[in-house]
């Protein structure tokens, strides 16, 4: 019995025992859960103060629909405004779009898929009515030559004002101006054509569409073109920067100048001075000496030009259609100096 | 992010540009080139095939391909495309007579897959010429305010003088900065 009530004590005491570690425990575990909420708490707060603003989703759908709508409201206002404003507005409004872009591609990364769905459509649809817009209140002008541009409107106004007739007659306003900044002769046969130094000093010459003619040209002119020349022979004093010849034949040219390209060429004798180098392009039959042409006032034009009369590289020149090094171009030659012209003018 | 942002890292890191001068024969690439280089350009003969310099600007090392514009020279164009940053189009814009020309030349280019991310510089080069067109002029004639797949920009240069050559340089940089050198 004795045993028995021991052990019944001993137990009683565990029991006790037990029981006040229960409580313990308890106690423990809502002690953790507290102590698990506060941080949780903490933890939120934390969060809330170091996240960005402008990181907040509703951030970015209020300021990208107020860029929209700016946007909106500028396209909106082109309609029916006169052509500089809508150009300005349309320049605007193309840069925030651009903005807007970035804007939306730089929040992508805490933005939900669908939220970047519909921004990009939205952006789509902006970017069409800008489009839109360009094209009703700008309408998009193939460039031709008879086209009226505002731009060729400036450049026409310093030189004296065109004649309605040439307007009538559809040459462009591009090219009246360049005939005010040019000079030289087109469409001419079978004449004598002269040019004085005044005439074309530091201007474009420009000489198209001559067939049998004998050209002089005294004076060191800025550039010189010569287009569609047939049987002709044309001098020309020193041109400061570039010579262009373009499908010429059966002729004989001669000019000092910094650089010749020649193109569509054919059987052509050039006497060149040339400071650079001068190239051949879908040439045949060309032929080159040294410029040997003098008239009285030819070392004044040469000043005049800029050009270095002891360097001349006549001799030195570049096929384009012959890159193989080592063997010669058989598209070009030196013209034999028992064969060169050496009296032009009786 | 990804790939993308390794790829944007290793540019950074080396801060290398491949800027890529086209335009018509005659615009004057080869004397632009030389001029921002400080070299003389008295003497400088037409483009037989190209011209690379490696220039160090504002800490960027800008590799400029400066390739012939003679037309038996522009169908090799397309072999100097790959991994261009900026296109840089000269234009004479006292050669009113081949504008059409290079407004073809130019549209064709911008059409081309390997040019679609790089920036284009239009320079009116040659405005120190009394006969040149201006740069709104050019704009026009070039049709640049329909481009709408690159961004752009037109500048009225001299290169025998050397005015805006570095205006434009600039732009161009910053425009190419803003695109692969972005900070994340």
């Amino acid at each position: 019995l004795r045993i028995v009530s021991e052990y019944k004590k001993k137990s009683e005491e565990n029991g006790f025992y037990d029981r006040n570690a229960a409580a313990k425990l308890h106690e423990r575990i809502e002690k953790r859960q507290q102590v698990l909420a506060e941080d949780v708490e903490r933890r939120k707060e934390a969060r809330q103060s170091q996240s960005v603003a402008e990181e907040k989703s509703e951030y970015f759908v209020s300021s990208f629909n107020a860029e929209r709508a700016g946007i909106q409201e500028l396209l909106s206002d082109c309609s029916g405004a006169d052509r500089p404003t809508v150009t300005q507005k349309l320049e605007e409004a193309t840069a925030k779009m651009t903005q807007l872009q970035k804007f939306l591609n730089d929040s992508m990364i805490f933005l939900s898929q669908y939220q970047i769905r519909v921004a990009q459509g939205a952006l789509q649809k902006l970017q069409a009515s800008l489009n839109e817009t360009r094209e009703e209140a700008l309408p998009k002008k193939k460039f031709t030559f008879r086209s009226r541009t505002k731009a060729a409107e400036k450049v026409s106004d310093s030189p004296p004002p065109p004649s309605s007739e040439t307007v009538s007659s559809g040459v462009t306003k591009v090219e009246e101006a360049a005939i005010s900044e040019q000079t030289g002769f087109s469409n001419i046969s079978n004449e004598s054509l002269t040019k004085t130094s005044e005439e074309i000093q530091s201007r474009d010459v420009l000489l198209t569409h001559l067939t049998n003619c004998k050209v002089r040209l005294y004076g060191s002119p800025s550039t010189l073109h010569l287009k569609h020349i047939t049987a002709c022979e044309v001098l020309c004093g020193p041109v400061a920067t570039s010579v262009f010849v373009d499908h010429c034949s059966n002729s004989v040219l001669g000019f000092a100048c910094q650089q010749l390209r020649t193109h569509n060429t054919t059987d052509t004798q050039v006497y060149l001075h040339v400071t650079s180098r001068a190239i051949i392009e879908d040439c045949r039959g060309v032929s080159f000496a040294p410029f040997c042409w003098s008239y009285p006032t030819l070392d004044q034009d040469f000043t005049a030009s800029g050009l270095d009369q002891d360097r001349n590289n006549w001799s030195q020149v570049d096929d384009f259609n012959w890159l193989a090094a080592g063997t010669p171009s058989p598209n070009w030659t030196v013209i034999p100096e028992a064969d060169r012209k050496t009296t032009w003018d009786p | 992010m990804g790939l993308l942002t390794i790829l944007k890292k290793m540019k950074q890191k080396e801060r290398e540009m491949r800027l890529l001068m086209l335009g018509l024969d005659n615009a004057g690439k080869t004397t632009i080139l030389k001029k921002f280089n400080g070299e003389d350009v008295s003497t400088i003969s037409p483009t037989l095939g190209f011209n690379i310099k490696t220039l160090e600007h504002r800490g960027f090392k800008l590799n400029i391909w400066d390739v012939g514009g003679q037309k038996s020279l522009r169908s090799y164009w397309r072999n100097y495309f790959e991994s261009t940053d900026g296109l840089v189009w000269v234009v004479d814009s006292a050669d009113r007579l081949r504008m059409e020309d290079c407004r073809q030349e130019l549209s064709a280019l911008l059409l081309e897959e390997r040019l679609a991310g790089a920036t284009l510089l239009v320079f009116a080069n040659k405005q120190d010429l009394p006969g040149a067109l201006t740069k709104e002029a050019i704009r026009e004639v070039l049709a640049l305010d329909d481009i709408n797949t690159h961004h752009w920009c037109i500048i009225g240069c001299s290169a025998v003088t050397g005015e805006n050559l570095l205006a434009g340089v600039d732009w161009m940089l910053d425009d190419i900065a803003a695109r692969i050198f972005t900070a994340e």
